[in-house]
């Protein structure tokens, strides 16, 4: 591929680079020829026969996806051979679907739905019983097969061999015989599983999570940044906040991920994308100090109480956070904890309860989003195991924990080390098993209910947006850091004995 | 009448030895061949007019001359011999490695030479175990005879599958894949088998190339119609007194074929005559004087294939003969694009239907549909002939097929 | 990453070591797979889940590779054929030349229906696509070798003769 040529495209003059498939020559010139097997980072397959073009000079309609813009080309996508050409393509598509849209989860995201209002809106003409295959087939923990649905474009198989390279698809037997199955004994349960279920066209690989939950066109969509690895994924929010009595009430239904060159491609692991459970299960939403009773404060009254007993804690405080914290969350840690109240010790390592698996596609084996946003401002963390001696030891005043669950990291012994402080703060989105074993409970907002910046292994800073409103009275940790600095600046200088 | 293939057939029961061939002549145009540079060899082939006659009808020299050089693209190149015969209505290759195996031995050896290629293989289908055993014996003979000495040849069996007979199947199935037609460009003469330059051509094709050598270019084009030089080896089966192969000049008159083969069984009346194998267009009794080459038949709408004459007389039904063509399609359709796959199943289940009695008012018109959806839309020649076969048997004979649906309003 | 369990070997010493023949019988590894799938045909009668991993472990394919190459060539059956499997050409001239009535007699003559071995399982026959040889149908294949016409004469032979 080299230099720039000139062809046409339905009646424009138009420019690309030579040899560049006419299909992606089209998309960047704004227009969308139908196709379900080809995918950019999948190859081009040319066997679902939609994306058939005219091409002049040519005696048969040509597979955009097949063919290479050459100097001078004249390319019709939406001529009425054209269009035919990709309607007969559809019908026999369709021949033997088995229209299951009222029970598909596909449905409004359809390939099939898509094509037939666009260039479809025939009346069929089949005449025969439609051929039955498998339906509800679990083809591993995270998704559903529906080999009547499959359109046997190929996509899914191509991902399992070329991408994760773990082969559990396959398309056995012969012509109308065929159908996509998992390989003699396995189950579909690599670690970037879900992804078959986005670049499927139809409804045959379907989320078992997502699987009769909501419509799709209650969804709303929002950009964000997947928190579970410092990858650094891009994805998008789905959220239902019309039909709350659907999804079981959980306001978000889903994640997928966007594409971005150069970050995560088109994908996204299984960890990331089913990790977001539920969002909405075990959240803190009141302010509250719990010793000697739970009483219910508010964030002015809290923020106030608190000043003082951080400050009066002196080098008795330590903090515990976590590479969850964003870049401005970070910057107003570092202006609460370490310019004004003189932190020594900050606990935001992420072992031994942040670190995983990583492989060679995508997933890193730090499980946070931001551990850089830390270092970026000079910030330096002490070990976990330090932590506790220095707690077994009595010299911990107040310990502030920010977005981290003692509990993964001490199991059981958790509760009587925080008992060795005098005072401790939980800040975060939840409550988890200790949320009853500190002093004070803040109420922090998970990613989805702000904005901010991650920045990923590679120093790529990515923003998030806001999907979801915070719940209760929950704020972003950057502005309560920022509510305590204020409280803070307020009181009268500590008076040295 | 010219025969350059079966000239000994009915005089030497035992052509198949090799001292037999030899005493006839045998081997002599591979020694020619050495002698003369690979180009020479090339441009006497395409002085020939030699025609591909496994089906396509490509011009066999013409396909050599695609084989980039050794200067320009260094290391392996492959002669392939497809002896996947598997169109319905074809047997000819059958008989010709039956009889005379050293004659396709010595062509792949002369085209070896012709390309550089020092690997050569002869993929024969499984269901020619006889045939196998009769090469494997011929290429012990000709190793014996030092004759493999520029270009080993291997043998390799097919699984069944009527679609690895088409040359890109033929490479993959070669590969240990299924038989998924690949989509040119590149072509198999760039990049064929592993990625590497690869001649495949048909048993009849190369079986011609030593007696090109022996007597030239020029007196094999002579034989024949203009570009189409030599003789074609035609199957001819079904309602005649005599089937059995028939080796004709090209340009020979279907008429002719047909009186070879002693005429229609019976004196019947002809109803029509399949030239190519069943994936063809049928003719009838009035396209009888059409010349049988590959240029001249396409102007009757059909292809001379690989030479698979089918007679039909009076008793055949269009119905039924479509139905027959269509469940085989749809059986062998590899299944990779889905107009064809799709396709050619819901063309069979109608025509069953059809047979069944259960005909309706508009399947008639929806095969002929159907057929045009997907005649050019497709991967590969045999989606291609899904429509092209429904089209042609309803438009040749609507009577058939319209006294097979309900008539409106009963 | 998940550790694969070692395959275990469907075969006996001898085929082991044919099987790996057909790794090296042709310059390119691959290319000896069909060949070896022909091998496990002829001697398993059929080509299972567990041959078709151990081949696919010989030639260092994935199980998806050989079980789709498995599934889709008619020769390679997923159901155990009779040690003499019968085939009988249904193409337009065998059809033509009677090959259903030749269907209904084979079904008579060996006891079973097509694709279904016989209890002993000496015999299986199944309809083929053109066998090429169109000149004598409705033509009749035993074991990939041709026998001929198929006539009632000729079918009680090949039912008495190959038992």
């Amino acid at each position: 591929m080299g230099h720039r040529v000139k062809f046409k495209l339905n009646g424009r003059e138009l420019e690309a680079p030579e040899g560049q498939l006419v299909i992606d020559a089209a998309k960047e010139a704004g227009v969308e020829i139908p196709h379900y097997c080809y995918h950019p980072a999948l190859g081009n397959p040319g066997n679902c026969r939609m994306c058939l073009v005219e091409v002049a000079g040519a005696p048969k309609p040509q597979a955009s996806c097949r063919t290479s813009v050459r100097p001078g080309m004249e390319v019709k996508s939406d001529s009425d051979a054209a269009k035919r050409a990709q309607a007969s393509a559809l019908e026999l598509h369709l021949v033997n679907h088995p229209l299951d849209c009222p029970v598909c989860d596909q449905a409004g995201e359809c390939g099939l739905q898509d094509y037939y209002m666009k260039i479809g809106r025939y009346q069929s003409q089949v005449r025969e019983d439609k051929q039955h295959k498998e339906k509800r087939i679990a083809a591993g923990p995270h998704v559903m097969l529906d080999q009547e649905r499959c359109i046997l474009c190929t996509r899914c198989t191509r991902f399992v061999d070329n991408v994760t390279q773990t082969h559990e698809l396959g398309i056995f037997q012969r012509g109308h015989a065929e159908r996509i199955e998992l390989a003699p004994g396995m189950i579909l349960d690599n670690a970037y599983s879900g992804n078959v279920v986005d670049i499927c066209p139809v409804g045959a690989l379907t989320d078992r999570d997502f699987r009769y939950k909501v419509r799709v066109w209650y969804l709303d969509h929002t950009d964000s940044v997947c928190p579970g690895c410092e990858r650094g994924c891009n994805i998008s929010v789905h959220t239902n906040t019309q039909r709350t009595w659907h999804n079981d009430g959980k306001r978000v239904a889903r994640l997928k991920p966007r594409h971005n060159h150069e970050v995560n491609g088109y994908w996204m692991c299984d960890e990331g994308r089913y990790g977001i459970a539920d969002l909405d299960a075990d959240r803190l939403g009141k302010v509250l100090s719990l010793k000697p009773q739970k009483t219910e404060m508010s964030w002015e009254a809290m923020a106030s109480e608190l000043a003082g007993r951080l400050q009066s804690a002196g080098p008795g405080l330590a903090v515990v956070a976590s590479g969850m914290l964003s870049n401005e969350d970070w910057a107003a840690y570092k202006a609460l904890f370490v310019d004004a109240l003189k932190v020594g010790k900050h606990f935001f390592s992420p072992e031994p309860d942040q670190v995983g698996e990583g492989d060679s596609l995508l997933r890193r084996k730090i499980k946070t989003a931001n551990l850089r946003g830390a270092e970026a401002l000079g910030l330096r963390s002490g070990s976990f195991s330090e932590l506790e001696t220095m707690l077994e030891s009595g010299r911990i005043k107040a310990l502030y924990v920010i977005e981290r669950d003692l509990y993964r990291i001490y199991g059981d012994k958790a509760p009587s080390l925080l008992s060795k402080a005098e005072a401790t703060v939980l800040q975060g989105p939840n409550k988890g098993p200790l949320g009853d074993h500190y002093t004070y409970r803040l109420p922090a907002t998970a990613y989805v209910e702000e904005e901010g910046h991650f920045t990923n292994f590679e120093g790529k800073v990515q923003a998030y947006r806001k999907a979801l409103e915070p719940i209760g009275e929950s704020r972003p940790d950057w502005a309560i850091f920022t509510l305590l600095l204020k409280a803070l600046e307020t009181r009268p200088k500590a008076v040295l004995a | 009448m010219t025969r350059i293939l079966t000239e000994h057939f009915d005089t030497e029961p035992e052509l198949h030895e090799i001292d037999v061939y030899r005493r006839l002549g045998g081997y002599a145009g591979l020694s020619k061949a050495l002698g003369m540079s690979r180009a020479e060899v090339v441009a006497e082939v395409v002085k020939s007019n030699l025609r591909g006659l496994g089906g396509a009808g490509f011009p066999t020299g013409g396909k050599w001359q695609t084989v980039p050089g050794e200067d320009k693209v260094p290391g392996p190149r492959y002669v392939v011999a497809n002896a996947d015969e598997s169109e319905p209505g074809c047997f000819k290759d059958r008989v010709l490695i039956t009889r005379a195996p050293h004659q396709l031995l010595e062509g792949v050896l002369i085209a070896a030479h012709a390309i550089g290629a020092k690997e050569t293989f002869i993929f024969i289908r499984g269901e020619y175990q006889n045939q196998y055993d009769v090469l494997a014996r011929a290429i012990a003979q000709a190793d014996a005879a030092g004759f493999t000495a520029h270009a080993s040849i291997a043998l390799m069996r097919g699984a069944g599958a009527y679609i690895s007979g088409l040359d890109t199947a033929l490479l993959e199935t070669m590969e240990g894949k299924k038989a998924w037609p690949r989509q040119p460009p590149p072509f198999p003469t760039v990049s064929g088998l592993m990625g590497r330059p690869t001649v495949v051509n048909n048993v009849e094709t190369l079986s011609m190339l030593p007696s090109i050598m022996v007597k030239g270019g020029e007196w094999f084009a002579k034989i024949g119609s203009p570009k189409n030089g030599g003789t074609v080896v035609f199957s001819v089966s079904g309602h005649v007194e005599q089937p059995g192969i028939y080796e004709v000049p090209m340009g020979s008159k279907l008429r002719d074929v047909l009186t070879l083969a002693g005429g229609v069984r019976g004196g019947r009346k002809l109803k029509c005559v399949i030239p190519g194998g069943t994936s063809m267009p049928p003719l009838l009794e009035k396209d009888l004087d059409i010349a049988l080459d590959f240029d001249a038949i396409r102007a009757a709408g059909t292809f001379l294939g690989a030479g698979g004459m089918i007679v039909l007389d009076e008793t055949a039904d269009a119905v039924e003969v479509a139905h027959n063509i269509e469940r085989f399609l749809a059986h062998e359709s590899c299944g990779q694009c889905t107009p064809c796959r799709e396709g050619s199943f819901w063309s069979e289940e109608i025509l069953e239907r059809m047979l069944e009695g259960k005909g309706e008012g508009e399947d008639v018109r929806n095969l002929a549909r159907i057929g045009e959806n997907i005649t050019g839309k497709v991967i590969c020649a045999l989606g291609d002939t899904v429509g092209m076969v429904t089209r042609a048997y309803i438009s040749k004979f609507p009577e058939d097929f319209n006294k097979r649906v309900a008539t409106d309003g009963s | 990453m998940k550790t694969k369990a070692p395959v275990r070997s469907p075969f006996t010493p001898e085929q082991e070591k044919e099987l790996l023949s057909w790794t090296t019988k042709y310059p390119y590894k691959n290319m000896g797979l069909i060949e070896a799938l022909r091998c496990v045909q002829a001697w398993q009668r059929q080509v299972s889940e567990p041959a078709a991993a151990y081949v696919a472990e010989l030639f260092d394919l994935p199980l998806n590779h050989v079980w789709g190459v498995a599934t889709f060539f008619p020769t390679f059956t997923q159901w155990k054929t009779g040690k003499h499997r019968v085939g009988l050409c249904h193409g337009l001239s065998c059809s033509l030349a009677g090959s259903s009535r030749m269907e209904a007699c084979l079904s008579k003559t060996l006891g079973v229906p097509e694709k279904t071995a016989t209890s002993d399982g000496t015999f299986s026959w199944e309809t083929m696509e053109c066998l090429g040889a169109c000149e004598q149908g409705p033509a009749l294949q035993v074991n990939d070798r041709l026998q001929g016409r198929a006539t009632q004469a000729l079918i009680e032979e090949l039912a008495r003769d190959l038992k």
